[in-house]
């Protein structure tokens, strides 16, 4: 499968990058200038507000050269980056929580549109009752609607992949939207020391812009855009079919897309990362523990810690949550017997985090080829802001830790309950 | 193709028997107040036209009035059995000309013609027919009634008529509808450099987006969500303009949408001033989904969600809908976009003349167009009835033709001093046909509660 159908010019060495302390919400707002969008709509909301601000004043600046809508709501906001896209632009915006519920009905379409549209969500816990701190509820709420979703973990992982989102979004074996999920108030706030890389660079990184290429509204090549389809009778529902058939084909071929960015990437700058599934301390490991998200870095010094304690723990970090990675995920937990997996949402329909409900579903074809299925337990966290700490990941490994040995509680640990 | 002429229309409804028009006419072509020489003969129903004038106009009941005039047929019988060649149709102007040193006063175009419009007259022994006095027939303006009127609509016709029909025939509108009329007439003047939204409703219903991988529609067009037709609008605009292309963005949005779900998009967008002609077709419900009431429903009105019930939990009898329509244009007039304007299919001249200038005002910022338009199928009248409830809308007041730009405050750009009773509107169609007394005299209050509102802001906004 081809993973990109630009033409790009050969890799050189990176040009020299500037050495910048800020908080994760700027990182986000500075890759999103390297890519040099046409428009970016923009409506402030806890925790994404600094965000927009950034981008105000990047393009007030005059560092940034696009076209930025001061929208009355997010259901606006992206309503007119589809309108932009249609007629050919390179488009970014960001919410989280009630703003991303209000954006939902453009939000169903962007994907069944096959708008490359990508939009920064920093990660905010659900409402009600009232809540505006962090969380993945509002993401996770939306993880069946055709967005590639990935999460990052550190503030330069924000940088990074915000701009590698546009190489994803864009390419034509994908041509579907996609979301950059940074923990709320961890990583929009959190200050980090990171690199930028040079506006040239990205430049060559990215190639030519070609984003409607495929549905355009345009007087010189007219067409009707997204006409009705479905309906009694078979030629209806069959163009149905074919829009999902290919919406699923596009997400699925996200995958090997993403992977390629990420090694293309790491050749050019010289930072890699996982791309949809990270193992750590894993290939001796006897089970793990698995994360998403900026919880990622105290999870990895708990285990750690308890490794140096003798404890065979390892941990799978999931960096690509849409499309679910699982065949990546099928190889890690191949080589563990028991599992804990740690959310910070909650799945309201089966009593679980919604990460261990995919993962259990990657469990059964992984039992189906084993013969063996993998004890594996779900535990809530780090709901409406709370820490997750280093402490709450030993309850977390020595909870799993007992799975080896005895049977796996149906009920999630609730982390946080009573601290 | 073909012409249409400009013709002298005769409306008996207004018509009194007076017969200064005929006076004015004998005096245009003879010099004499003879009426027995005017071209126009109104005609009682009685024989001896003036006794049954006079008896007539004792009586209102009676007042039953016709017209005896040429009316310059397309197709002229008279001119087909001259047989001098005598009688001949001006290509140009459509008048049919009557050449006196051919004419061989057999008489035999009197017979010809159906409408009496050419008769002999005995002080000449020749016949005598109407000219329109090119162009500018003196019996017109000499009629108080208003019953006379020189139609000169013709000129859209021979305009614009050889101009691209932009969508494909065979849209799949109600018999009657008016929207299909707007939507050619609206595209056409637009042009073909457009990008076109429809959000739900009528419009793509039927078929400007069309279904299963076809459309109805020439340019470019894109069906928002019913929620969101001017922020995508102003996305696509924005694009172009970025790019240094001259592109329209048009949009035509039922009322529903734009009042009720989608006001926010649209007030956003035109507070923004994006760039864009916004055309509001108002048929004052949700039509196209089975006749429910939005906010532009007027009050009293039958729809599928404010039925008329022998009574409900309260104890009230259900009577249609139990508010006052929203008045979506004075909104947007205080949005203080670039162009606001009220329309109708009725009147053509002036919705073209709209489109002109929403078309310039949309080059710099937000242009809005709200049209009247009755719905055949939702609003219970027979389908060849739409122009006609469409006129009388206006006629009383129920809906009326202004325009505002910032600089130049409300105009009325056919103001009505002398109203007809709404109930001349009202008992037009059966949505109206169950009200009460109490309804009516609420509606009548309201039209003229509303006359008088938008009167004094004209007049405020022009330092009144």
């Amino acid at each position: 499968m081809s993973t990109t159908t630009l033409e790009k010019p050969a890799v050189s060495a990176p040009k020299k990058q500037k050495v910048m302390l800020c908080e994760g919400n700027e990182a986000a707002a500075l890759a999103v200038a390297l890519a040099r969008p046409d428009m970016v709509a923009v409506y402030p909301i806890t925790p994404q507000s600094s965000l927009v601000e950034h981008v105000a004043k990047l393009i007030a600046d005059g560092k940034m050269d696009a076209d930025i809508v001061d929208a009355e709501g997010e259901h606006s906001v992206l309503s007119v980056l589809q309108g932009g896209a249609l007629a050919g632009a390179r488009t970014y915006t960001a919410t989280c929580g009630p703003g991303l519920a209000f954006m939902f009905e453009p939000y169903f379409r962007t994907s069944g549109m096959r708008l490359p549209i990508v939009m920064s969500i920093v990660t905010r816990d659900g409402i009600t009752p009232q809540c505006v701190w962090g969380g993945h509820q509002d993401a996770m709420t939306v993880r069946e609607v055709g967005w590639v979703q990935i999460y990052c973990e550190t503030v330069q992982e924000v940088l990074d992949t915000t701009v590698m989102a546009f190489r994803i979004a864009e390419d034509h074996d994908v041509m579907l939207p996609v979301n950059i999920c940074l923990d709320g108030n961890y990583l929009s706030y959190g200050t980090a020391r990171v690199e930028l890389p040079d506006q040239s660079d990205v430049d060559a990184f990215m190639g030519a812009k070609d984003v409607n290429w495929h549905v355009a509204l345009d007087p010189l090549k007219p067409m009707a855009v997204d006409p009705l389809t479905g309906g009694a009778g078979g030629k209806g529902p069959a163009t149905f079919v074919r829009y999902r058939k290919s919406q699923c084909r596009g997400m699925q071929n996200a995958l090997s897309v993403i992977e390629a960015v990420h090694a293309e990437w790491a050749e050019r700058f010289g930072r890699s990362y996982a791309p949809l599934v990270e193992e750590y301390r894993l290939d001796d490991a006897e089970f793990a523990i698995m994360t998403l998200g900026s919880m990622t870095g105290a999870a990895k010094d708990a285990v750690d810690e308890a490794r140096e304690a003798g404890k065979k723990v390892g941990l799978i970090k999931i960096k690509t949550f849409s499309p679910f990675p699982v065949e990546a995920l099928m190889r890690a937990l191949s080589k563990v017997r028991a599992l804990g997996v740690v959310d910070r949402s909650v799945g309201f329909r089966w009593n679980c985090g919604p990460m261990y409900q995919e993962v259990l579903g990657v469990l059964y074809r992984l039992a189906g080829q084993s013969g063996t299925v993998l004890p594996a337990m779900s535990f809530i966290g780090g709901l409406a802001g709370a820490d997750i700490t280093i402490g709450h990941f030993h309850r977390v490994i020595d909870a799993t830790a007992a799975l080896l040995d005895g049977p796996a509680p149906t009920e999630p640990v609730w982390l946080n309950e009573n601290d | 193709m073909g012409r249409a002429y400009s013709t002298i229309a005769f409306d008996p409804a207004k018509c009194d028997g007076c017969g200064d028009c005929m006076t004015a006419c004998a005096q245009a072509k003879t010099g004499t107040d003879d009426w027995a020489r005017s071209r126009i003969q109104i005609v009682g129903r009685g024989n001896a036209a003036t006794d049954a004038m006079a008896n007539a106009i004792e009586d209102a009941t009676e007042k039953a009035f016709e017209l005896a005039l040429c009316r310059q047929c397309a197709d002229p019988k008279c001119v087909t059995v001259c047989p001098a060649g005598a009688l001949a149709k001006d290509g140009a102007s459509g008048v049919i000309g009557w050449d006196a040193s051919k004419c061989v006063d057999c008489l035999l175009c009197t017979v010809g013609c159906a409408y009496g419009g050419i008769a002999l007259e005995e002080a000449t022994g020749h016949v005598s027919k109407c000219d329109t006095c090119d162009g500018r027939p003196a019996c017109v303006p000499v009629c108080s009634k208003g019953a006379l009127t020189y139609v000169t609509t013709a000129n859209i016709y021979n305009e614009v008529g050889d101009w691209e029909d932009l969508f494909a025939p065979g849209l799949a509108g109600c018999q009657g509808c008016n929207t299909e009329l707007l939507m050619r007439h609206t595209l056409r003047r637009v042009g073909p450099d457009t990008v076109l939204a429809t959000p739900p409703g009528c419009v793509p219903g039927m078929g400007s987006v069309g279904f299963n991988g076809t459309t109805g529609t020439k340019v470019p067009v894109f069906h928002p969500l019913l929620t969101n037709t001017a922020a995508m609008l102003a996305g696509v605009k924005r694009q172009f303009k970025r790019m240094g292309r001259d592109v329209t963005a048009l949009a035509i949005a039922g009322d529903g949408g734009a009042s009720d779900v989608g006001f926010q998009s649209l007030s956003g967008a035109a507070e923004r001033g994006e760039q864009m002609l916004f055309m509001v077709v108002d048929n004052e419900g949700y039509m196209n989904t089975g006749m429910q009431r939005s906010s532009c429903t007027p009050y009293g009105a039958w729809t599928s969600t404010t039925p008329i019930g022998a009574g409900c939990a309260a104890g009230q009898p259900a009577q249609g809908k139990t508010q006052d329509a929203k008045n979506l244009p004075l909104l947007m007039v205080n949005h203080r976009c670039a162009y606001v304007a009220t329309a109708s299919t009725a009147y053509m001249e002036d919705l073209y003349a709209k489109l002109d200038r929403a078309i310039e005002a949309s080059k710099t910022g937000f242009a809005y167009v709200h049209v009247y338009s009755p719905c055949t199928t939702g609003w219970r009248f027979p389908s060849d009835q739409n122009m006609e409830v469409a006129r009388k809308a206006v006629e009383t007041n129920f809906v009326m033709l202004w325009e505002f730009t910032p600089d130049e405050g409300l105009n009325f750009t056919r103001p009505v001093d002398d109203p007809l009773p709404v109930t001349d509107y009202l008992k037009a169609m059966g949505r109206f046909r169950h009200l009460s007394p109490d309804q009516i005299e609420h509606i009548q209050g309201k039209v003229m509660e509303n006359a008088k509102f938008v009167q004094r802001f004209s007049e405020q906004a022009h330092g009144g």
